[in-house]
């Protein structure tokens, strides 16, 4: 009698550690995005008036740069678990250029998230507006905060793969860094709509 | 290459357009909201299966990510649908 087993993976990829990490901000999110949708109960009127002065293509776009940028970070990570001893500095360059799309993608979102927040700001509005924007200056700008550290992460494994720095017995800090990416992708997934469409 | 990645990333395209053009026409009603909430959990677990790797990962490991978006996105859904 045959059996097909398909083998799993013991833990996920990347280090622990980061893990650790993911799991509490998916915690601190959580307490954030209920907050947001449980406070928007007792004020719809405020919620649903504020939320006019929010610009939905800009937030369109920006959650397709961070799906793509996502996209791009594990094109990369394709290229590092095809690597072989013989040919590794072929894919440290390969992933290399998915790396440096991924981070044009980073900055372009903080480009635009800069130029949202200072046209919000321009108006005069800041945490103790009203309640919409309380959470909406926590949610986005904590979110900015987690963009901004991880181009910063990508950027520094996208110099490593410049000198050829991970091997096929070691790039467990490549996986690392992509991890912390695709959480930071998200978490504004679940942003997008609550904060920019849902009224 | 394996082609699933370029297909995810188009499913997710579509489905971020489709939630966008629901806000910019204005139609966001009641009831298309469920199905905003429903296409936001389907995202977001593509991200983690493919995106993230956790499809080849231990059951335990997958399903913390996609038990997390489940209780955020239905507890979304309560406040929005429950009467004040």
């Amino acid at each position: 009698m045959s059996k097909s087993i398909t083998l799993k993976e013991k833990y996920p990829p990347g280090d622990f550690a980061i893990w650790i990490i993911i799991y509490v901000e998916f915690i601190t999110f959580a307490l954030l995005f209920l907050g947001y949708a449980f406070s928007r109960r007792l004020d719809v009127e405020l919620f649903n008036g504020s939320q006019e002065i929010l610009s939905q293509t800009s937030g369109f776009i920006n959650t397709f740069i961070l799906i793509t940028s996502s996209y791009f970070v594990v094109k990369a990570v394709q290229n590092m678990k095809s690597m072989t001893k013989e040919n590794y500095k072929e894919f440290n360059t390969k992933a290399s250029r998915w790396l440096l799309f991924a981070i044009m993608c980073g900055v372009a979102f903080l480009v635009i998230k800069v130029t949202e927040f200072s046209h919000i700001f321009g108006l005069g509005i800041n945490l103790s507006t009203n309640k919409f924007f309380m959470f909406y200056l926590l949610l986005t700008v904590f979110h900015f905060l987690h963009v901004l550290l991880g181009s910063g992460i990508l950027f520094i494994i996208y110099k490593k793969t410049r000198i050829y720095g991970y091997t096929p017995d070691d790039y467990k800090g490549f996986e690392t860094g992509a991890s912390y990416w695709h959480m930071v992708d998200l978490l504004w997934i679940v942003l997008f709509p609550l904060v920019y469409i849902i009224r | 290459m394996k082609k699933y990645l370029e297909y995810v990333w188009v499913i997710l395209i579509v489905l971020t357009v489709f939630a966008f053009l629901l806000g910019y026409l204005k139609y966001v009603s009641t009831a298309l909201v469920a199905v905003l909430l429903i296409t936001t959990f389907l995202k977001g677990a593509l991200v983690t299966d493919y995106f993230m790797g956790l499809k080849d990962v231990k059951l335990k490991y997958r399903l913390i990510p996609i038990i997390w978006l489940l209780v955020v996105i239905s507890l979304i859904a309560v406040a929005y649908y429950l009467p004040v």
